[in-house]
């Protein structure tokens, strides 16, 4: 008679095993974060105005700036009654009834994405978006300001080792409080391994659609 | 019982497979991301130019593409026709226009592989051949194009995944499995709508062309929330035909004005094609005024004149094909026509010279003064500049040195498709490179056109032979452009003489066997733009020889001469230099 017991073992592990993966992608807890909230890019690319987008159909009202300083940061709501010019845009749509100019802000947001002709138009080169960047996250550290770092692009948001891309996800996704990306920009498990090594909650999506949902369950 | 076990066996084997299939489909794939980071200049791209086929000399219809990227990847290939099996499909890959590959990677069309989207549609059972560059170009029944990136408003981007079509994918198809203008439209607009359009491009002008007639296509996306569960369409589409006596142009700017949909035989568009417009607020049905394409997805105020020169193309073309109308550099560009009817009938050489127009003669000439400097160099800060702070535009001009070839195509229907159609190409810079004729038929290019890139210099690349030419021709533009004419003249000049005998050979062949007339066209084709190839290396020697360390070597009379300076230019050294007659500095 032929002892079945290994076999049967082997099955219920690999059924676990699966069942906790695929569970561990869909079910992560999505974390609370409050407002006033700021958007930005982390590489000047066109996916800010993707992440624009979502936060006025999820009906959060934010201050937006490509590419904000510290000080700008340290101004809060309203980001210091700048304007837009050539390579630098502000727009402020924060509640200023609730929130009045000058609160400090609570929530980032950057969408990751490297576009040399965003930077340049920015006059910016790729390692002085990173050194921008890096500059801006030492600030949240210190002021406790929430950090979310969005990757909607898929593929052409992603490149080799190294690329100007990848820079932007190395200058970011390690020191948010919380990762939502594109299973499209996750092929390869990156933003998973980031999470799963800084124990960041991550939310993977198939559609740009489900993270309206989402920002409404993070502000609610 | 032995039943019992061998089925709890089976069972238990089945539930193992399917659990490791579970594990390894929600596991991390490896290995992509292979290429390289690419950045993006395109601050202002490509411009086309369209003439119908009664605006034409001969009765072709045209098309041009400067593909005006500068980054990009030039090589081109031939894709043979195929025949496939009921059943079979055909792989959608994202295709980023802007990208180029390091050679030692492998050809483009096969890197594309990595980035397939998940979607396949029915493979028809014949695809036809085609010449493919950044794009598809002309296809074996003469269905031609070319490409403008027009934008839309910011909103309605799409870089999302959700999207699977971007423009580049769009026209391989077209080039597939269509025949005419107007099927090329409805299956790109119709895969758009269906599979969702955008990720790597924004808004899109397609110059459509067959040998009967020529369309304006432009599609756009709907924004980064679509899905294809919407249940609405993934793109928002309108094309309109430009008038057999026509011509038209598109320089990145969207060109479709008010459209008549009650008028198919010279408007196609979505079923959205309005409902999205007033959906989004872009326009008012009770507004009293007729509904605006360009106005509504694609809004701008700028003007020649009030852009100074970097939005002037519209302008320039109606004033070269047009002169009699006396359109206004201060006219709006969206006031300005769809199109006109030139006053007289241009050729092919005439579309040539168009593609390489550096306004000369107007108020936004690069070649004047400072900006062109001793030796009127047109190509000088194409992209304007910056100084204490302050913006300044320069003029953008047709013939911008940054295409990375330039296409003609010119579609006949009086002649069978493998001779009636060609693409006229040329590699690097229109102003310093040579037109070479590629027909139809042809069954092969040449090795040349098919390597290269931007970072390595190539001798075996056609395109590094014209950069070489373009680069020895910059240093003493003025003088060296003489000898770059001279040659285009030679080379040019024969090859679009020739195209009346090519035909006739090319007919007489066909009549007897349609092969040997293709094996004619591709010998032809090939062996010319060989030699082109090969007088444009020999130029790029000569021209270094001649103006040598900014002398001239006259290789006749083995004399040097000195090099000449404009009066204008040594008195503005005076000045600027704050030089003395050498008569004063004897007077001290």
């Amino acid at each position: 008679m032929r002892n079945y017991k290994p076999m049967l073992l082997f099955s219920l592990f690999c059924c676990l095993y699966f069942l906790s993966s695929a569970s561990g992608l869909a079910e992560t807890e999505i974390p609370k974060a409050n407002l006033p909230v700021l958007t930005t890019s982390a590489g000047q690319s066109a996916d800010v105005e993707t992440l624009n987008v979502i936060c006025e159909e999820a009906d959060i009202k934010y201050d937006y700036c490509d590419v904000p300083t510290v000080e700008l940061i340290e101004a809060g709501v309203g980001l210091a009654n700048k304007e837009s010019g050539p390579g630098f845009h502000v727009e402020v749509y924060t509640d200023l009834a609730t929130y009045p100019k000058g609160t400090a802000y609570k929530t980032i947001i950057f969408a990751i994405g490297a576009s040399l002709k965003g930077m340049g138009a920015s006059g910016l080169t790729v390692d002085a978006e990173v050194n921008r960047l890096k500059k801006i996250i030492d600030y949240c550290k210190q002021k406790n300001i929430f950090i979310i770092a969005l990757h909607a692009a898929g593929t052409s948001g992603r490149g080799a080792p190294g690329s100007d891309n990848e820079k932007m996800i190395d200058a970011v996704a390690p020191f948010a409080d919380y990762i939502i990306v594109a299973a499209d920009s996750n092929k390869d498990g990156r933003f998973t391994s980031i999470a799963q090594d800084k124990d960041i909650p991550l939310t993977q999506v198939e559609y740009a659609l489900e993270i309206v949902d989402i920002f409404k369950q993070v502000f609610e | 019982m032995v039943k019992r076990k061998k089925f709890l066996f089976i069972i238990c084997i089945l539930f193992a497979a399917f659990a490791m299939v579970s594990i390894l489909a929600f596991s991390p794939s490896k290995g992509k991301n292979n290429e390289a980071a690419i950045p993006d200049y395109s601050l202002d791209g490509c411009t086309v130019i369209i003439v119908g086929k009664d605006a034409s000399v001969d009765g072709s219809v045209m098309t041009t593409h400067t593909c005006d990227c500068g980054l990009c990847d030039w090589t081109w290939r031939y894709v043979p026709a195929a025949d496939h099996e009921p059943g079979s499909t055909r792989k959608i890959y994202h295709i980023n226009q802007f990208k180029t590959f390091p050679p030692e990677q492998g050809l483009k069309w096969e890197i594309y592989k990595n980035d397939f989207t998940g979607v396949e549609i029915p493979q028809v059972p014949h695809t036809y051949a085609y010449l493919h560059g950044a794009f598809g170009y002309m296809n074996d029944q003469q269905l031609a194009l070319g490409e403008s990136t027009i934008g839309c408003r910011k909103e309605m981007d799409n870089s999302t995944p959700s999207a699977k079509f971007d423009i580049t994918m769009l026209t391989l198809l077209a080039m597939e499995q269509c025949k005419t203008a107007r099927e090329a439209i409805k299956l790109m607009g119709s895969l758009g709508e269906k599979y969702g359009y955008g990720f790597t491009d924004t808004g899109e002008m397609l110059a459509m062309a067959d040998t009967k007639e020529v369309w304006i296509f432009e599609i756009m996306p709907v924004g980064p929330l679509w899905t294809p569960k919407s249940g609405k369409p993934g793109a928002i589409w309108c094309a309109q035909r430009v008038p057999d006596d026509h011509v038209s142009v598109c320089p990145n700017e969207s060109r479709i004005g008010e459209i008549d949909l009650d008028n198919p035989d010279y408007f196609m568009a979505s079923s959205n094609v309005i409902s999205y417009a007033v959906d989004k607020g872009y326009y008012d049905p009770n507004s009293g005024e007729p509904f605006n394409w360009k106005k509504a997805y694609s809004p701008s105020e700028t003007s020649a004149a009030s852009s100074k020169g970097s939005r002037a193309r519209l302008w320039r073309f109606f004033d070269l094909v047009a002169p009699s109308q006396k359109f206004s550099p201060d006219t709006p560009n969206m006031e300005l026509p769809f199109s006109v009817k030139p006053d007289k009938k241009l050729s092919v050489k005439d579309v040539m010279d168009m593609t390489r127009d550096k306004y000369e003669g107007t108020p936004y000439d690069p070649a004047r003064g400072l900006q062109g400097g001793a030796f009127a160099n047109p190509n000088r800060l194409p992209y304007g500049f910056t100084v204490d702070e302050k913006r300044y535009n320069t003029a953008r001009v047709i013939g911008v040195n940054r295409a990375e070839y330039v296409t003609v195509t010119q579609c006949r229907d009086w002649l069978p498709h493998p001779i009636g159609g060609i693409v006229w190409l040329c590699f690097g810079a229109q102003d310093t490179s040579c037109y070479m004729p590629l027909y139809a038929g042809i069954t092969r290019i040449p090795l040349s056109f098919e390597i290269g890139d931007h970072w390595v210099f190539n001798r075996e690349s056609a395109r590094w032979a014209s950069d070489y030419v373009d680069f020895h021709t910059q240093v003493v533009y003025s003088h060296a452009i003489k000898d770059v004419r001279e040659a285009q003249e030679k080379w040019e000049g024969e090859a679009l003489a020739r195209v009346e005998t090519t035909d006739k050979v090319a007919l007489d062949l066909y009549k007897k066997d349609p092969a040997q007339a293709i094996a004619f066209l591709t010998e032809y084709s090939n062996s010319h733009a060989n030699a082109v190839v090969d007088a444009w290396w020999k130029l790029g020697d000569d021209l270094l020889v001649k103006y040598n360390k900014l002398w001239v070597y006259d290789i006749k009379t083995r004399e040097r001469k000195r090099m000449e300076y404009p009066d204008w230019w040594l008195r503005e050294l005076v000045k600027y230099n704050q030089l003395q007659p050498e008569a004063q500095e004897e007077k001290r």
